[in-house]
């Protein structure tokens, strides 16, 4: 099993917006993402099924294995959180993903990875 | 609000650039070495054309409401440093309910030939 505990941070979620060029400013400004009803900048759900994408690729013994990779965006992730991200291949070509939050939340729900 | 259940994109053409690959997998915790991460796609598939709805005004999507609900990447292979890859959206469908509106956005992303690469679909809800 593949297995990564990250917390999450302002400067990775700036990191990742300028990686992905997903520079919604949700993810970026505080202020912003207060006025439109957030607790404050959230982590882009991209970041997370990208974590998720980083230990599937690593179950999957690399990522030029994977064939299919989905999930459903289920709960917020704000910085100072800890998400676990997991990875198992679960036979017949599938791999057993889940990611949860320190509360035992899953944040991410109807995880499928496929590979090959 | 207008649903616009089959609208077609043009197709956007991205080169996959190495920089761009490794700073991005980076970004996920991945090594760069180990080739490009699946969810780049995120960036070539997905990011190439998601703006074209975004800024579609007849598809008045307010983006300042929007919330990715669900993403699904399928592979037919991984692009490789230094191709050119084509990435076309559309509305799979567009529904409004109980004052919330999903819209389903797919994109196919293929190479120089026209073969297959990633298939992209997206659910994108809007509160109203």
């Amino acid at each position: 099993m593949r297995e990564r505990r990250v917390t999450f941070t302002h400067q990775q979620i700036a990191t990742y917006a300028e990686a992905s060029g997903d520079r919604n400013p949700i993810h970026l400004d505080d202020g912003f993402a207060r006025s439109v009803g957030l607790p404050g900048v959230i982590a882009h759900g991209m970041l997370q099924m990208g974590l998720l994408g980083t230990v599937a690729s690593e179950a999957a013994g690399g990522p030029e294995h994977v064939t299919r990779l989905a999930v459903r965006f289920a709960g917020m992730v704000v910085p100072g959180d800890t998400v676990i991200f997991k990875a198992e291949p679960a036979g017949d070509g599938r791999l057993e993903l889940s990611a949860t939050n320190q509360k035992g939340e899953a944040v991410l729900t109807k995880a499928v990875g496929e590979y090959r | 609000m207008a649903a616009v259940a089959g609208r077609v994109y043009p197709a956007v053409q991205f080169d996959i650039e190495p920089d761009r690959v490794a700073e991005f997998a980076r970004s996920i915790g991945a090594d760069p070495k180990d080739g490009v991460p699946p969810t780049f796609a995120a960036v070539y598939s997905l990011g190439a054309t998601a703006p074209q709805l975004f800024t579609d005004d007849e598809a008045a999507v307010d983006f300042s409401h929007l919330l990715h609900a669900e993403q699904e990447f399928e592979f037919q292979r991984h692009p490789r440093p230094g191709e050119t890859v084509t990435s076309q959206g559309r509305v799979a469908s567009d529904t409004s309910r109980r004052g919330m509106r999903f819209v389903s956005f797919e994109t196919d992303t293929t190479d120089r030939g026209g073969a297959p690469v990633c298939k992209s679909r997206a659910l994108f809800v809007i509160r109203s």
